[in-house]
């Protein structure tokens, strides 16, 4: 008796003692003291100088360096430089930027784009808008008026039709689970999931109930859907068994939500007029109802997935991977540490901004990629986050640091077709989720010999070929121009090696020096490394 | 090699994506990739994919009925091989029966095209939920590109080009197929006039310059990715004489034919010869509902000439041993005849030729009945043709596996066999 009583007191006393402490401690340190205690071998050393402000630009801002700005960074002498790098660029008009060509390309999967969508998600990043009310805007079914109107393309694109498919509900349910709670419900359509104990068949109904009767309200001038009211359960059996099951609104995991129904014509509390395709507001809305209820602290997975995701984005590999697959027997690999993640980013009320800070200000963050020397690559397992996991330039990030290595640029023009361009080239088609480094042989061609990538190499304006040639024109000053070179492509000085094969290769090369740096800058922005943030 | 739990964890595109030769062997699962690969690249394995799109009639080609009910105004004639009747329209071919081998008995179970074209070409699998890849991608992902190094599945269709990620489906859009629409190279593919062939190796260099040194210092995994397909984009580079008709020798041409199917056909034989792993050939227009007989009659000898020139070739240069090649339909064609003196979709009984890679050759699998309603014997559906093909490709259907999720699937339908009377 007296040990079932006081063991649960002690151990609540234990662990509201252990949370305090923890809480006393930064996030950034609480990741490395959780990383540290289950590295099982040592941790790689802190990047350089060069190596950290290339990944942490590239993370932040979306683009590399442009010299000038590594050479402060390089220069700067104060201890903590590298978090006021970290604070300036999380301040910079390029972060929101940035982070809304990432979201756009995790919410819509390259499905489609709006001008009023990436509006709204600039917007947010501007504001620092908190996830959850982000997500809340997503799922609101029309949002006239409100400056937020764009964010209805989450749901508005998936509602359309294409070809002569018919609209894919399997799919926006599938996409609504897999982006906000971090569940790939799909295989629980037809019966509970097979492989899977935890997703059943009721998380898959329940949800798709919200979405039963949404529309695409292909009138409104911005991106909106339309509700008819729900009045009856979501009727559901699976295909092995005989057994028939009802729900009404349920989240997946989470309370069933009991239908209010109304009489026929009393459903709108405002009627939807055709005449201006305002689709209505009804009395009972399943959607604002999921607006409101998905978005919450204590809905299973609306944390994790966000964390998971941003702890995926900086630091190469999720805690659970895949990225949609949180479920009991696919643990995460620091449980602890995806927990007190998640606490910090609830208790700042969602901030994703905060989340970003502190993992790019942890230790871990800013480890080297490179392996220490004699190690064997495949002793080091990618969860122990023990050296810097390499992830593949976006073809946003790719398009933003051609520009910048290769200019200054003026004409707006010519970025956009650049950006274009190497979204054509470098995506993975709609519907296929950019998690891993996947290059093609389109995009090995598209760097080698697109119109796009060759005018960069044109001396022009004081761009880069032209200040690298007119340097070394007379013969005199090949050293420098070399560091130039090296500094704003790859954002590193050239090691001793490099120095002479490429001085030998001007020398070679003396009556085309034009021709000659596009070959040397070409390499470059065509190498492995610049192709990968490391 | 085992799957480890670790490996579980891992995205798919963690195994299937990073790299050709890393995630290649995670990709198979439990089984022995490397064994697979090994043993079929050493025999160089190939495969000639010909997709006769719309629905070829067995009647008017491979089992024809004369005199029947509904066996329509065409004759029969002999082939090669006593005893063997091809429909008069394939000459060419019917010579070349001694090479050959038909299956007239598959029975299998779409009647539309927009399923059938999908499902024969995926194997028709269990579902399972998951989009298997087509057969194309299906063989490059497990055989590679072999030593030439030039990409896997390659797809000559008329009409447009251009990167095709969805027949890969689970394996990822990198196991897609590239496409040469009416046969022209790929966007990019060919060097600027601006970029000569020197200025373009010295940089060449100095590129593979800097990834050495990055190599040396990093994990080798994305970089491995990266490189790689430079590699094949660069040995497609050097290939560009596949895509200039005007170096095809006249006779060539005219063997094969100067349509469509017969200059697409000739530059597969090129690609087969230049080592890609598979290659597929499209043609269209075989749906027919109207007029059956002079369709077939304008279609048929067009087809017979490619085919019968391609199997020509393949032999004289004693590739057919290690060549796969299959022509196929999504399904065969009604016996029946309709009002329109067309005949409409029928998967019930058809057939298929092929020839190559230690298939046993001059022979017929399988028969239909007298008017060629049914099957008369036992039915074959195309996942037995995909045991076939993959064991013929020296690819055990029952050893090796995909790996989707940690799910292991079969490579083709787990209740189907391969069709022993066309194993050697």
């Amino acid at each position: 008796m007296l040990r079932t009583t006081l063991l649960p007191c002690t151990l609540v006393a234990t662990l509201v003692l252990a949370c305090v402490a923890r809480a006393e401690q930064p996030l950034h340190q609480q990741i490395d003291a959780q990383l540290a205690a289950h590295a099982g071998g040592p941790l790689n050393g802190p990047a350089g100088d060069a190596e950290f402000c290339r990944r942490v630009h590239l993370d932040l801002i979306g683009r590399i360096p442009q010299p000038a700005e590594l050479q402060a960074f390089v220069t700067d002498s104060s201890a903590d430089k590298r978090a006021k790098l970290v604070d300036a660029l999380l301040a910079s008009s390029e972060h929101p930027t940035h982070m809304a060509s990432v979201f756009h390309v995790l919410l819509t999967e390259r499905l489609g784009d709006h001008e009023l969508w990436q509006a709204w998600l600039l917007a947010s990043f501007q504001q620092n808008k908190p996830w959850d009310q982000m997500v809340r805007e997503m799922l609101t079914p029309h949002l006239e008026d409100d400056p937020a109107r764009g964010a209805g393309l989450f749901l508005s694109k998936r509602l359309e039709n294409y070809g002569e498919n018919p609209v894919d509900y399997p799919g926006l349910v599938r996409d609504v689970g897999r982006l906000f709670l971090g569940v790939d419900l799909q295989c629980a359509q037809c019966h509970d999931h097979p492989q899977v104990d935890d997703y059943l068949q009721v998380d898959y109904q329940g949800l798709y109930a919200y979405f039963k009767n949404v529309k695409l309200n292909s009138g409104a001038k911005f991106p909106s859907v339309a509700e008819q009211p729900l009045v009856s359960k979501i009727e559901f059996q699976s295909v092995f068994l005989l057994e028939k099951h009802e729900v009404a609104l349920r989240i997946p995991f989470g309370e069933e939500k009991m239908l209010e129904l109304f009489e026929k014509g009393q459903e709108f509390a405002t009627p939807p007029d055709n005449k201006t395709n305002f689709p209505g507001v009804l009395k009972f809305s399943p959607l604002r109802i999921l607006a409101n209820d998905l978005p919450q602290a204590n809905t299973p997975g609306f944390s994790r997935n966000i964390v998971n995701r941003m702890w995926w984005q900086l630091m190469g590999r999720g805690l659970v991977m895949p990225l949609d697959w949180h479920h009991t027997d696919n643990p995460a690999s620091h449980p602890e540490l995806l927990d007190a993640l998640v606490r910090e980013f609830t208790a700042h009320e969602f901030d994703l901004r905060h989340l970003v800070r502190e993992i790019a200000l942890s230790d871990a963050y800013q480890r080297s990629s490179t392996l220490p020397a004699g190690a064997d690559a495949n002793e080091i397992a990618e969860t122990s986050y023990r050296v810097a996991i390499e992830k593949g330039l976006t073809p946003e990030q790719m398009a933003r640091s051609l520009w910048t290595a290769t200019g200054p640029w003026s004409d707006d023009k010519q970025r956009a077709e650049l950006t274009a361009s190497c979204v054509k080239s470098l995506a993975l088609p709609p519907r296929e989720p950019e998690v891993e480094f996947a290059p093609s042989v389109k995009g090995a061609l598209f760097l080698s010999h697109d119109k796009n990538v060759l005018q960069l190499l044109e001396p022009h304006d004081g761009n880069l070929i032209e200040r690298l040639t007119k340097a070394t024109d007379n013969g005199a000053n090949n050293a420098a121009a070399i560091e130039e070179a090296y500094a704003a492509c790859l954002s590193r000085a050239p090691s001793a090696e490099e120095r002479t094969a490429v001085n030998a290769f001007l020398d070679a090369h003396a009556s085309a020096r034009a021709a000659a740096w596009q070959q040397v800058v070409w390499a470059m922005l065509s190498s492995n490394e610049f192709a990968i943030n490391h | 090699m085992p799957c480890t739990p670790h490996e579980h964890l891992c995205s798919r595109r963690a195994w299937l994506g990073a790299t050709a030769a890393a995630s290649f062997a995670a990709s198979l699962g439990p089984f022995g990739a490397h064994a697979v690969a090994e043993q079929a690249q050493r025999k160089s394995k190939q495969v000639l994919f010909i997709w006769i799109d719309g629905g070829m009639s067995q009647l008017e080609s491979w089992d024809p009925k004369p005199h029947t009910r509904f066996g329509g105004p065409l004759r029969a004639i002999p082939t090669s091989v006593p005893g063997i009747h091809f429909s008069e329209l394939v000459p060419r071919t019917a010579k070349l029966m001694e090479h050959l081998a038909v299956v007239r008995s598959l029975c299998t179970k779409d009647n539309s095209h927009s399923a059938g074209v999908a499902r024969i070409q995926r194997g028709d699998p269990k579902n399972r939920g998951v989009t298997y890849p087509y057969f194309g991608s299906a063989v490059a992902k497990l055989l590679g590109p072999g030593e030439s190094g030039l990409p896997p599945y390659i797809w000559i269709k008329p009409g447009s080009g251009g990167f095709i990620h969805q027949d890969a489906g689970l394996l990822g859009p990198k196991n897609g197929a590239l496409a040469f629409g009416d046969g022209q190279p790929p966007e990019n593919l060919l060097r600027p006039d601006t970029i000569a062939e020197t200025y373009d190796a010295e940089r060449q260099e100095l590129r593979a310059l800097l990834n050495q040194r990055y190599a040396s210092q990093h994990r080798p995994t994305a970089s491995e990715a990266n490189s790689y397909v430079y590699d094949m984009a660069h040995a497609l580079m050097k290939r560009q004489d596949l895509f200039d008709a005007t170096r095809l020798d006249p006779r060539d041409v005219e063997r094969y034919g100067s349509h469509d199917l017969g200059r697409h056909m000739l530059q597969a034989r090129n690609m087969l010869e230049a080592g890609v792993t598979f290659v597929k050939v499209n043609s269209y227009g075989w749906d027919t509902h109207h007029d059956n007989f002079n369709a077939h009659m304008s279609l048929m000898p067009k087809f017979d000439q490619a085919f019968a020139a391609i199997i020509e070739d393949l032999a004289a240069r004693s590739m057919l041993d290690n060549v796969l090649v299959i022509a196929l339909s999504e399904f065969g064609r009604t016996p029946r005849i309709n009002g329109a003196a067309g005949r409409d979709h029928w998967p019930e009984a058809w057939s298929a030729i092929m020839a190559g890679a230690g298939l046993r050759k001059g022979l017929v699998v399988g028969k239909t009945n007298d008017e060629g309603t049914f099957v008369d014997s036992e039915p074959f559906d195309i996942g037995h043709m995909f045991h076939t093909w993959f064991t013929a490709l020296g690819i055990d259907p029952h050893k090796t596996e995909y790996n989707n999720h940690g799910q292991p699937l079969p490579i083709a339908h787990d209740n189907c066999r391969a069709v022993e009377e066309l194993l050697a």
